[in-house]
């Protein structure tokens, strides 16, 4: 362990500005409720009301419910799926890589629409076979359901990084000594994977409790609600509530915050460190007579992750009119025109929204090896506030965080300010987005042994050349694999978008959206389906480019 | 890393320079999203002043409005809820003008403060391919044929629905129909979009009170959806524009309330199937005198609105 470098005073001026400034803000919107209009007065007047409401319990108990129920479902679904994939040599391996890394790519709005016109009644399932599921749909069930299909996949591509790092050598020891396979697994292998995957499952329990689109499709019909969607009523509602907001966002912080706790004290009793300076050969083993079934397992996952909102993408938008159905004579690519067409500024939304996430992904990327090495490498004070500022924004609902920017950066004493420039869209992004990069070099650098890093520096190197030349390269898969995910999210980010854009300005979703409220569904869904094709595109690029071996 | 952070930070620079060219004027809008970029393109090519648009839903321009209230952006705003206007004018937020251009606005589509751009009805819209009877009125949606086919946008996401609701509750407080609806299996779905969705793939017969302009355009686009408007009586939503006492383009603001109550722009709010606020002129669509208004008296529902809202809920949570 060594003292703070200029890696860490960087990554934490870029935390400071990206994430502490807009949090301070949401914070002293919660006290001070007139703060909007540049006053201090009547501190903590809204906390007693807003925390006394009827409703909050149950709301709160709810949230709970939901990011618990969802982190269960993908871990159920993820876990043996990950391990699967990393120690065995499973059959088209590198497409069902592919397949899974497309509910990424998937709004989670757009997927959620999409199950609704697939399951209700007279949708697409019915429309082919005559079954209606509709009643199952909107409910608390439906909605774990259907976040847990656009979540597991976080989980999944953590755990087969870190098994696959882990490698079956440490299980062999363990088989030589002679635990049978399952006990080495169980004993071995799984333990020492515990960093991926606690933190994946961390950033599901986040993200789902932060996800507003689908609770409210899904969940307000059954009077289901969750903190998020009392946040919206509260931010869109006139009047407006921004101290109310503030005051239910900071709840959903503290359940980040426990989780992100419990977390720690799991961490804390071990060690991980699999990487160390021995080369390792590491052959996966064949499946056997279990070939069939598990690629079967892996092709109904897709069919329900993928394959169902895809469907519902494209049926849509190859439909002419919503009300002709599942019909030849309703089939027309007129969508795709108006969009080849530019029409109402589809290109340039595009063009915003990719440069953006291409921006977005580059500069998290840095924030999250420099934080990450900071957190895990180094010895300072203040390390775990730092490490827990790169947790709280996935917790904050997107629509917060832009009110905390906007409250933050449009102080009328600033002298130059990225608001109302699409700079302050990056900001928020990064903020937003910044846990991703965050959690997976977390991961990977506590796998890193020290004594790499430690021969480095007695052969002359500098702090930072060691972190350039041996640590940075030992993690980059990981963190290319956070890279391209935080891409994906950050081109088609709609709640900070719709609030934070700069007047004038659109950005994919933006488009999206618009066309879905004034009730174009198909000219959205060809949007989403021309999106999806190019945020997939670009990651398979990237991994054919640098050659690595299997995606993520 | 640093040399990497300083050429982001160039880049970014480069970015906001190329498109941080001045707005002359900046109007945040409620939808429709083509009607409010028609109009600030005619405005420029009319008057040589640019418009920069911020478009979304009045909760999103509103949400916006008040996290910038230490430093405002806005100069001119188009509400989709004549509420808001009501409200900005008691904050003494607003700047009183009567455009040339309002003399044929009728005068409760006008005050000191605010004027209508357009006008929308609410209705019950229909799909004929549903198997259900063609509805004429509000409580045909509690009949038996009607059973788990209905779909109402959220009186608390939509000023026009809360309205509604309010009149057809009457002052007396009698949610009998909302109860029928409600023991129908009728669903609460949202904003106005979510709950035409449903109807327009057939899992749902109609929605209850449907803002018109969005189901007229579905119609023209070939949709099977039909608008009828119950003869017992509908409410409207007039949209209203105003001005800002904080923008310091006042008198380009003024030229664009001109521009949008003239020929030219109230041509394009009929093209949006908004009932265009000048009476004289023409709409392909039933305008205002062709509706039977309820009876409403807004600032006495307005003042009640939350235990209107808590009641309706507490029906439909059954």
């Amino acid at each position: 362990m060594r003292s703070p470098g200029p890696v860490v005073w960087g990554a934490a001026f870029a935390l400071v500005v990206l994430v502490l400034i807009p949090l301070s803000f949401i914070v002293l919107q919660a006290i001070f409720p007139a703060l909007g209009q540049g006053s201090l007065s009547a501190p903590f007047t809204r906390v007693a009301d807003v925390l006394t409401e009827p409703g909050l319990l149950r709301m709160t108990r709810n949230t709970a419910l939901l990011g618990l129920g969802v982190v269960a479902g993908s871990a159920v679904i993820a876990v043996p799926l990950g391990v699967l994939r990393a120690l065995f040599r499973v059959p088209l391996a590198p497409l069902w890589d592919i397949l899974l890394l497309v509910p990424f790519m998937i709004p989670p709005y757009i997927a959620t629409l999409g199950w609704i016109m697939t399951l209700q009644p007279n949708g697409y399932l019915t429309q082919l076979t005559g079954l209606n599921a509709g009643p199952y749909l909107f409910s608390l069930w439906g909605v774990v359901f259907v976040m847990t299909l656009g979540a597991f996949p976080v989980v999944y591509f953590a755990v087969s990084r870190t098994v696959e790092a882990i490698g079956g050598r440490y299980a062999d020891v363990g088989r030589v000594f002679g635990a049978s396979p399952f006990t080495a697994f169980r004993r071995v292998t799984l333990p020492l994977a515990l960093p991926g995957l606690m933190a994946s499952l961390l950033l599901v329990f986040a993200m789902t409790i932060e996800e507003y689109g689908t609770p409210a499709a899904l969940g307000r019909q059954s009077g289901f609600e969750v903190l998020v969607t009392g946040i919206d009523t509260r931010v869109s509602d006139w009047p407006i509530d921004l101290p109310g907001a503030a005051i239910l966002s900071l709840i959903l912080v503290m359940m980040s915050l426990g989780a992100f706790l419990v977390q720690l004290r799991i961490l804390s009793r071990r060690s991980f460190e699999t990487v160390g300076g021995k080369p390792q050969a590491f052959h996966k083993r064949p499946l056997g007579v279990f070939a069939i079934p598990v690629v079967a397992v892996f092709a109904l996952v897709s069919l329900l992750a993928v394959g169902v909102p895809l469907f519902a993408i494209f049926a849509t938008a190859l439909s002419k009119t919503l009300s002709g159905g599942l019909a030849a004579d309703n089939i027309g690519f007129g969508h795709f025109r108006a969009i080849a067409a530019d029409e109402n500024g589809a290109f340039q939304a595009l063009l915003n929204s990719l440069g953006l996430g291409a921006a977005t992904a580059l500069i998290t990327g840095l924030i999250g090896a420099a934080t990450s090495y900071a957190v895990v490498r180094t010895q300072f004070r203040g390390k775990g506030f730092l490490d827990a500022l790169t947790v709280i924004p996935n917790a904050i609902p997107g629509i917060v965080v832009a009110v905390g920017i906007i409250l933050a950066w449009n102080q009328p004493w600033l002298p130059v300010t990225p608001y109302n420039t699409p700079l302050i869209l990056l900001m928020a992004y990064c903020c937003i987005l910044l846990p991703y990069t965050v959690r997976y070099a977390n991961a990977a650098f506590r796998q890193v042994g020290d004594n790499l890093e430690a021969a480095a520096r007695v052969a002359g190197a500098t702090p930072l050349t060691a972190f350039r030349r041996i640590l940075l390269p030992l993690v980059l898969p990981s963190l290319i694999s956070a890279m391209l995910l935080v891409f994906a999210v950050a081109t088609r980010e709609l709640v900070a978008s719709i609030l934070l854009a700069p007047v004038g300005m659109a950005t994919i979703s933006i488009f999206i959206w618009r066309q879905f409220d004034q009730g174009s569904v198909g000219l959205g869904m060809a949007m989403s389906a021309v999106t999806i094709l190019i945020t997939t595109t670009i990651p398979l690029a990237v991994t054919l480019m640098s050659g690595r071996r299997g995606l993520m | 890393m640093i040399k990497s952070l300083q050429f982001a930070a160039v880049v970014a620079v480069g970015l906001v320079t190329a498109t941080g060219a001045r707005a002359d004027i900046t109007v945040y809008s409620a939808g429709p999203a083509g009607l409010i970029n028609g109009l600030a393109k005619g405005f420029t090519e009319k008057t040589g002043i640019k418009a920069e648009v911020f478009q979304g839903t009045t909760g999103q321009v509103m949400a916006r409005i008040e996290a910038e209230a230490a430093n405002p952006k806005v100069d001119v705003l188009i509400s989709a809820s004549w509420d808001t206007a009501t409200d900005f004018a008691k904050r003494g937020w607003l700047v009183p003008y009567t455009s040339p251009n309002a003399a044929n606005v009728p005068d409760f589509l006008k005050s000191e403060t605010a004027v209508a751009q357009g006008v929308s009805a609410l209705a019950i819209a229909w799909n004929p391919k549903s198997g259900t009877p063609k509805p004429a009125e509000w409580a045909d949606l509690t009949k038996p044929e009607f059973k788990d086919k209905v779909t109402l946008p959220d009186p608390a996401q939509s000023g026009a629905s809360f309205e509604l609701v309010a009149a057809l509750r009457g002052t007396a407080g009698n949610w009998k129909l909302f109860e029928g609806l409600a023991a129908n299996g009728a669903v609460v779905a949202g904003a106005n979009a979510a709950a035409l969705n449903p109807v327009l793939q057939g899992a749902k017969a109609a929605v209850f009170g449907a803002v018109d302009y969005i189901s007229l355009a579905g119609q023209q686009k070939g949709e099977s959806i039909e608008v009828i408007f119950p003869a017992s009586g509908t409410v409207i939503a007039p949209r209203p524009v105003v001005i800002l006492n904080w923008s310091k383009q006042q008198d380009e603001a003024k030229k664009f309330v001109d521009y949008m109550l003239s020929d030219d722009g109230q041509a394009l709010v009929a093209k949006a199937f908004l009932i265009p606020a000048r009476s004289d002129v023409k709409a392909d669509r039933p305008v205002i005198k062709d509706l039977k208004l309820l009876e409403i008296d807004t600032d006495a529902v307005y003042a009640k609105r939350a235990d209107i809202l808590k009641e309706f809920g507490a029906i439909f949570a059954k």
